[in-house]
């Protein structure tokens, strides 16, 4: 339910409310990478790379709206990744078959 | 004196009772899971639980039944054998890297090296013979690694899983690191390895039926439909993380080594079927 909820607010986050400046665009981009480096190895989300590339890519092309709404997704679906992670990190005991 | 001592038992107590439950040893959650299986599929002979979703599915297990008048992992098998029985350039062979020269061993695969304190599936025990041999290692997942790991694997057929956990601490814990990523929900979409082949073996998951993860190895490698190939161990580690929406480790990563040690060892017993096909 949560991760349903966080995608939806991801996929909410990717339309574009305003212009966005290129520093807006740029900052948003840092953020995701940064957000996205977090991700521990084996739970680094399919779509958070999919959206980083195109944020990338966007930005490479200079269109800071596209740029900026790829990379808030990324940077939504990477700190959900993370925070999937810590959960797991003793959530996973109560589904042990004893 | 006394309040000292009751404080400090009423201490440990509330410390004991915080901490987290100490793991089962290996052979009680062997025990467990294998009782799992076996309710969960009473109808299904414990010696089956090696042919995958064929062993819990009567209508796919038809159907298979007619795939293997010509098994499409043939061609693999007489390619596997072609390649473990040339000599490397410097006149050794496969054979002189393992025991029983590599006959009738894939039961006892992955194992723990106690020397080099990490676990060996067969996939990087025969890569590391050719390195040692002068050899270019193969790529994991398909082409001649799965080739030659099935002719290994049918030399094995009917010869029940026999993983053993040294007594090293190292082991252990390979053991333990496999059960966690077995358990543990990753990806977009918030599985784990446990959600599909445990609490929904023998289900449907579109069009497939889930596999039960009871002996879920024994076939590899497999000719899956799907791929229009051959694929390795590797290959459905990789696939499955992807269906999930995680990106998959590297082939051989040392994640999935333990997890292939734990399935492994929690199906001693199921007999090896590889080469086997699937969906």
């Amino acid at each position: 339910m949560r991760v349903l909820a966080v995608s939806i607010l991801a996929f909410g986050l990717s339309a574009p409310a305003f212009a966005a400046t290129q520093a807006e665009a740029e900052m948003a981009v840092a953020a995701a990478v940064k957000a996205d480096a977090q991700a521990v190895p084996g739970n680094r989300w399919v779509p958070t790379v999919t959206a980083l590339k195109a944020a990338q890519k966007a930005l490479a092309a200079k269109d800071w709206d596209t740029a900026a709404a790829q990379a808030a997704l990324a940077q939504a679906l990477a700190l959900r990744s993370v925070e999937q992670s810590k959960e797991q990190e003793t959530a996973w005991q109560d589904a042990v078959i004893r | 004196m006394k309040i000292r001592r009751l404080l400090l038992t009423a201490l440990a107590a509330c410390l004991l009772g915080g901490a987290a439950p100490a793991p089962a040893s290996p052979e009680a959650d062997r025990t467990a899971f294998q009782a799992f299986f076996k309710d969960r599929f009473p109808q299904t002979p414990f010696a089956d639980f090696g042919n995958g979703p064929y062993a819990v599915n009567a209508p796919m297990r038809k159907q298979w039944e007619e795939i293997m008048q010509f098994p499409p992992y043939d061609f693999a098998l007489d390619e596997g054998k072609t390649a473990f029985e040339t000599k490397f350039a410097n006149g050794k062979s496969y054979a002189d890297c393992f025991p029983s020269r590599g006959i009738g061993i894939r039961q006892t695969f992955p194992y723990f090296d106690t020397k080099t304190g990490e676990v060996v599936t067969l996939d990087l025990a025969i890569n590391r013979c050719r390195v040692a041999n002068g050899e270019a290692p193969l790529k994991y997942q398909t082409g001649m690694m799965a080739s030659i790991t099935a002719y290994m694997s049918e030399t094995s057929r009917g010869k029940p899983f026999a993983i053993e956990i040294p007594d090293d601490p190292r082991a252990r814990a390979a053991f333990e690191e496999g059960k966690k990523f077995f358990y543990s929900r990753r990806g977009q979409l918030n599985f784990s390895c446990a959600s599909c082949h445990a609490s929904s073996s023998g289900q449907r998951m579109r069009g497939d039926i889930l596999a039960p993860a009871l002996g879920i190895l024994a076939a590899f490698p497999i000719y899956r439909s799907d791929w229009g190939s051959m694929g390795t161990i590797d290959r459905r580690f990789t696939t499955c993380s992807s269906q999930m929406r995680a990106e998959p480790l590297p082939p051989q990563d040392i994640r999935y080594r333990n997890l292939e040690y734990f399935l492994s060892y929690m199906s001693n017993g199921v007999p090896i079927t590889g080469p086997g096909t699937r969906p």
